[in-house]
């Protein structure tokens, strides 16, 4: 059924698309304002009443000239009413146009940025190894402003720009016909001449913004490096690196400056030339009929009226190119693929002290086999260590248990089930992961450490003793309410780390995983912690990922993975996995490992 | 401390110093003399054009009214002949408006970078990353729709203003003064509604920050909401920043529409006013039909950009706090580097510290620091995360000045030295990442932009750290993600190496090195760093032990003083800070579990 049409249909429907593309940003809002509906209708409502209203105010001013004209002054009085009416009547429902535009427009950005956080946050884990936080934070911000922007110029301007046209369109014929078809006639051209500006700048654009992301990248790069930049007075070349950002996105900017410059003023042109044609060849018939000149004055009037807005019609195309490319990057995270919250609530299990066992998991991405068939069994209330080199795939091991990844071959089972039964939310309850380093939200020491879930003061205060930190927190002039964060206190790396053990044993999970994550904090404190934790969790099981000795030497187990596979190891031969390659002095113990 | 967004905001509300970031952007704008030129004439043309073309109708109507044939025919041409000026004029503004505007944001932008790496480097541990990002990047960003647009409006709509005003008053003065009559009502309109437009406005770029800033936090915390599960908690935490948000805007559209309706009914009152007065004139018999026209064209056309300027006045507000925040990162004070020419072309002898204190605040991060780095000397410096460890590599490299006390580097005070000169000599391999994307080669060939790529290859070879590359899956040729995404920390440390490598200097400095990496990397990494270090000078800092047995001589820093001196094995004999720190490093001196 595709073929019959031949490439003629294709032709067609690639124009058609072409045309229909303008209104693509159009179709995707639609979804976020549709509570708003019949607030749109209002709108256009509105926007048909001013449009007349406006124009009316040519035709009458054409009537007050006519009857001056004529003598009869006696008539101008009933014009003038007429045309504070018809304005009142303009300003009154301009009012509702622009306020409601607002409304809907703003109820959209409202919509889409709640529907955006919530369909990020169903993402898997993975979601984010390729994307840049910049990169999410400019399409959760910039692009959605950018589509707003542009829902607020269509109903604002778009709607009423074509009801002027269409209308005065329309009262030309009433005043003339020939009239009506002058303007008629440049219509298509501006519509044409406006389809080709969108289609020629559209790549402008895409670059314009991706330099941007370029540019913004490089100041983060030099920005974080800077002392290293200092050390080797990389100050030349990094500046080089970055004009040249800035230079190609001066020059993209030229470029769509060089298109508007041209399309954008040639549509006012076009009215100017129907303008003047509608004067001669009006003016003519008027000096050879003796006819009033009042209708070619409204006439004239109709046109400079039509074209102050047609001449935006220009810059609703810059702002509709600019929300098509920001729509298209917000889909991208919309429709990415989620996580499935599959799993019955059979959250009754045991807490804490569960059995975890791996069977078989393997994990791949790409044609890299990370994990290769992973046996494991943890008994409950056992510490175990996991050492290996980085890159070896602890991470991903441990985040297969609270299913941040799914196993690629295997299962995984705790208290006797398949992590797959159990809610993800149980799960995560279950299984407290702390990662090296994550930034702290702003709010209190105390938002920090609960995190949203209903704990009270005092269970912080443990979690906060347990993890090394009271001390430090109650040393603050607030305590647990100072503010941390942005406007709050900086904190140092060792106490970051310590506030997230506190969040994470907080929840005495049955799990606890420590990935690295004690890597700033220094040894003694680190070991007082992790006794703190061996006392107060009683039962739960606990695997802590480190290069230490120390730490290997407090895990009652040593396991060690090595190509994808773990194996059991003990204390000495963790330690000196590359003893022979490393130098000896000092008794030997030198190259010990870090972390 | 950097101010928050609303603060610096408040502030410059408060000040309404505005005029003076103003004035500088206009002057240095100005300066672009040929461009600026064109910008103004072409603005002016297109003003003029568009004031006269209510004349030409105007005229061109007397003439079918006065069946004056050639008199019509000549207004209509040049009615015609204006929309041509128009447009061409129009052109060349559009072009040329956006040449003026994007060249001053990209010099802003090249400036605030340039500077950046001219700041001491005190200033990065004032003022937050994202926060200078946003400076660079978004607020010039914000200032291009203002220049390209809003400012030759500016110059447009008063010339427009000026323009109507005097041909009215020549066509017909006292029609003129009733056409005027309605602008006292707009301007005192305009100014008892401005202030809160304002205010309204300014709620809302504060609320939109603050969303700006949730998200930003969200995206950082995305793994931890995932691993606890708190997805809900986070939503319902935005979202009452989305419906501030939501509400200010909607209080800022309500005034704003209420203005734009008002304004709407003053010019309607006005064209009334022209039509009685005119009528009345008309019937006097002095003045034609095509000048009323005329006159009603031109109460229509001074509206506009009358409009238009009470718009900009929120624009040219949140413009000037940008550009105001731009200048404050351009004009940061520059490092000094050469107070006094001295350079030092190479290593001789010997660094001093000489009672080095250094201050950051109020307290001290180092006191009274006495110790010398002979040329060829390896030396440690050890002590607890916070004991003031960075504070001595900075004050080495030259990023901060000690506050008491003299650095003499061979004989001369560090203070008098070229600091470029001085830092030539030095080769640091520091904690911080700088990666950037691109090649692995070109990140290592950063510090000596003319080493080959075959030359960089021999080097990693002869210094054992080829195998480290090798397991990239192009060697050295692998393309390298967002800050060093795709490698490992061993590798990091890889680069970082090889770029004081293909330097070569004469001293090499470790500021802790190696504080994230897997052991078979460090071992590589020790081995090959034994290697190159046998004929340099090598300070070490760190408060891990894996690469202690590199140095000779370990310095313990212990609250910002030295505490312990001496060998290793003298050091671990006794029983000090030193002893403790290494016995709960290897493990064999648990403290109470």
């Amino acid at each position: 059924m595709n073929n019959c049409g031949g490439p003629q249909i294709k032709e067609e429907v690639t124009v058609l698309k072409k045309i229909s593309g303008v209104f693509d940003p159009l179709r995707f809002s639609l979804g976020y304002i549709q509570k708003k509906s019949k607030l749109i209708l209002v709108i256009i409502s509105f926007a048909f009443v001013a449009a007349v209203a406006r124009l009316l105010i040519p035709i009458y001013i054409g009537d007050s000239v006519g009857a001056l004209e004529s003598g009869e002054i006696y008539r101008i009085q009933s014009f003038i009413i007429l045309i504070l009416v018809v304005s009142a009547i303009t300003a009154f429902s301009q009012f509702f146009i622009n306020y409601l535009s607002q409304l809907v427009s703003q109820s959209y950005a409202f919509n889409l940025r709640s529907h955006l956080l919530h369909k990020l946050l169903l993402k898997k884990v993975g979601f984010m190894e390729n994307k840049t936080s910049g990169d999410l934070l400019s399409r959760s911000t910039m692009d959605i402003e950018a589509s707003r922007n542009f829902i607020l110029n269509t109903t604002t301007t778009l709607i009423s720009t074509m009801f002027l046209i269409v209308i005065g369109l329309y009262l030309l014929i009433t005043l003339n016909y020939i009239y009506a078809l002058f303007f008629a006639l440049s219509v298509p051209f501006i519509v044409y001449t406006g389809m080709v500006f969108q289609r020629k700048q559209r790549i402008h654009w895409r670059n314009i913004r991706s330099i941007y992301g370029l540019m913004n990248e490089r100041l983060q790069e030099n920005i974080v490096g800077q002392r290293v930049v200092r050390g080797y007075q990389g100050a030349r070349s990094e500046d080089k690196r970055f004009n040249q950002t800035t230079g190609n996105y001066y020059d993209e900017y030229m470029e769509v400056a060089h298109l508007r410059g041209l399309y954008n003023n040639l549509m006012p042109l076009s009215v100017g030339v129907a303008a003047t044609a509608v004067i001669l060849y009006g003016g003519f018939i008027d000096i050879i009929s003796g006819a009033s000149v009042g209708s070619l004055v409204a006439a004239v009037n109709i046109f400079i009226m039509v074209s102050s807005p047609i001449s935006f019609l220009g810059r609703i195309i810059v702002f509709s190119e600019n929300a098509r490319a920001s729509i298209v990057r917000i889909k991208e995270i919309i429709n990415d693929r989620e996580e499935e919250s599959a799993g019955n609530s059979l959250s009754k299990m045991k807490l804490p002290g569960a059995d975890l066992i791996f069977q078989g998991v393997s994990f791949i991405r790409g044609d890299r086999r990370i994990l290769n068939r992973i046996e494991v069994s943890i008994k409950p209330g056992e510490i175990v260590s996991l050492t290996g080199r980085i890159g070896s795939g602890k991470s991903t091991l441990i985040s297969l248990i609270p299913r941040l990844y799914e196993p690629s071959e295997g299962k995984i089972e705790i208290a006797g089930k398949s992590i797959e039964q159990y809610t993800l939310s149980d799960l995560r309850k279950l299984v407290a992961i702390v990662p090296q380093s994550s930034n702290l939200l702003s709010g209190t020491v105390f938002d920090n450490i609960a995190f949203g879930r209903p704990f009270t003061i005092d269970e912080v205060r443990k979690a906060a003793k347990i993890a090394e930190i009271s001390e430090f927190i109650e040393g603050l002039a607030e305590e647990y309410n100072t503010a941390v964060g942005e406007r709050g206190i900086t904190l140092s790396g060792g106490q970051k780390q310590r506030m997230l053990v506190a969040r994470a044993v907080i929840g005495k999970p049955g799990i606890l995983v420590l990935d690295d994550a004690t890597s700033s904090v220094d040894p003694q404190t680190e070991m007082e912690m992790l006794g703190n934790i061996r006392r107060e969790l009683n039962g739960t099981t606990i695997i802590i990922v480190s290069h230490r000795p120390s730490v290997a030497r407090f895990a009652e187990r040593v396991l060690l993975l090595e190509n994808g596979e773990v194996v059991e190891s003990t204390l000495e031969k963790a330690i000196s996995i590359d003893n022979d390659k490393g130098p000896k002095k000092d008794g030997g113990e030198d190259n010990a490992e870090e972390l | 401390m950097p101010k928050s967004y609303d603060e610096t905001e408040d502030d410059f509300l408060v000040r309404m110093k505005n005029s003076k970031a103003f004035r500088r952007l206009i002057t240095e704008m100005l300066s672009m003399r040929r461009v600026s030129l064109k910008v103004f004439l072409s603005v002016v043309i297109t003003a003029i054009a568009g004031t006269l073309y209510p004349l030409t109708l105007g005229f061109s109507i007397n003439g079918i009214i006065q069946r004056n044939y050639s008199s019509f025919e000549f207004f209509a041409g040049i009615f015609l002949v204006l929309f041509l000026i128009t447009f061409a004029s129009n052109r060349i503004r559009t072009v040329e408006s956006t040449r003026l505007a994007q060249s001053e944001i990209k010099s802003l932008r090249e400036r605030a970078f340039g500077n950046l790496q001219r700041v001491p480097v005190s200033f990065f541990g004032k003022v937050k990353t994202g926060y200078l990002i946003s400076r660079i990047t978004n607020d010039a960003e914000n200032l291009s729709e203002f220049l390209t647009f809003l400012l030759p409006a500016v110059i447009s709509g008063i010339s427009t203003v000026i323009l109507s005003i005097s041909i009215m008053f020549f066509l017909d003065w006292t029609l003129a003064l009733y056409a005027l009559i309605v602008i006292p009502v707009l301007v005192g309109f305009t100014f008892i509604l401005q202030p809160r437009v304002m205010r309204n406005y300014l709620a809302t770029r504060k609320t939109i920050a603050a969303i700006t800033g949730s998200m930003s936090e969200n995206i950082g915390a995305f793994r931890a909401t995932k691993a606890y599960g708190v997805e809900n908690y986070t939503e319902k935490r935005f979202s009452s920043l989305n419906t501030n948000n939501y509400k200010a805007n909607m209080k800022a559209a309500f005034l704003s529409s209420i203005y734009g309706s008002a304004i709407r009914m003053i010019e309607a009152a006005g064209i009334a006013i022209v039509i009685l007065a005119g009528a009345l004139e008309l019937s006097a018999g002095l003045i034609s039909v095509g000048i009323l026209v005329a006159f009603i064209l031109y109460v229509q056309n001074f509206f506009e950009p009358v409009t238009q300027l009470s718009q900009l006045y929120t624009s040219y507000q949140s413009a000037m706090v940008g550009i105001a925040r731009i200048y404050a990162i351009i004009d940061s004070d520059d490092e000094i580097y050469n107070l006094k020419t001295q350079s030092p072309d190479h290593f001789k002898n010997s660094i001093q510290f000489r009672d080095v204190s250094f201050k950051y605040d109020t307290d001290y991060a180092l006191k009274n620091i006495n110790i010398t780095i002979a040329k060829g000397e390896k030396i440690g410096i050890v002590g607890h995360t916070g004991a003031g460890k960075t504070t001595f590599s900075n004050l080495l490299l030259g990023f901060y000045e000690p506050t008491e006390g003299d650095i003499i580097v061979d004989g001369d005070n560090l203070r008098e030295l070229n600091l470029v000169r001085y830092r030539n000599l030095i080769a640091p391999v520091l904690q911080d990442i700088f990666i950037f994307r691109g090649s692995v080669y070109e990140n290592i060939q950063f510090s000596k932009p003319e080493i080959s790529k075959d030359e960089t290859s021999r080097l990693a070879k002869e210094y054992g750290l080829d195998a480290i590359f090798d397991s990239l899956p192009e060697g050295i040729d692998t393309q390298v993600g967002e800050l060093g995404s795709n490698l490992s920390e061993g590798q990091k440390q890889a680069v970082s190496l090889m770029r004081a490598y293909v330097r070569n200097p004469e001293i090499l400095l470790m500021d802790e090195p190696t504080s994230q990496i897997d052991p078979f990397s460090e071992a590589v990494i020790m081995k090959s760093l034994r290697l190159y270090v046998r004929d340099k000078t090598l300070v070490l800092i760190t408060h891990r032990f894996s690469l202690i047995s590199l140095v000779d001589r370990i310095t313990v820093i212990h609250g910002g003083e030295i505490v312990e001196e001496g060998a290793f094995e003298e050091l671990s004999a006794s029983d000090g800070i030193f002893n403790s720190l290494y016995r709960i490093y290897s493990g064999t001196g648990d403290p109470e579990l």
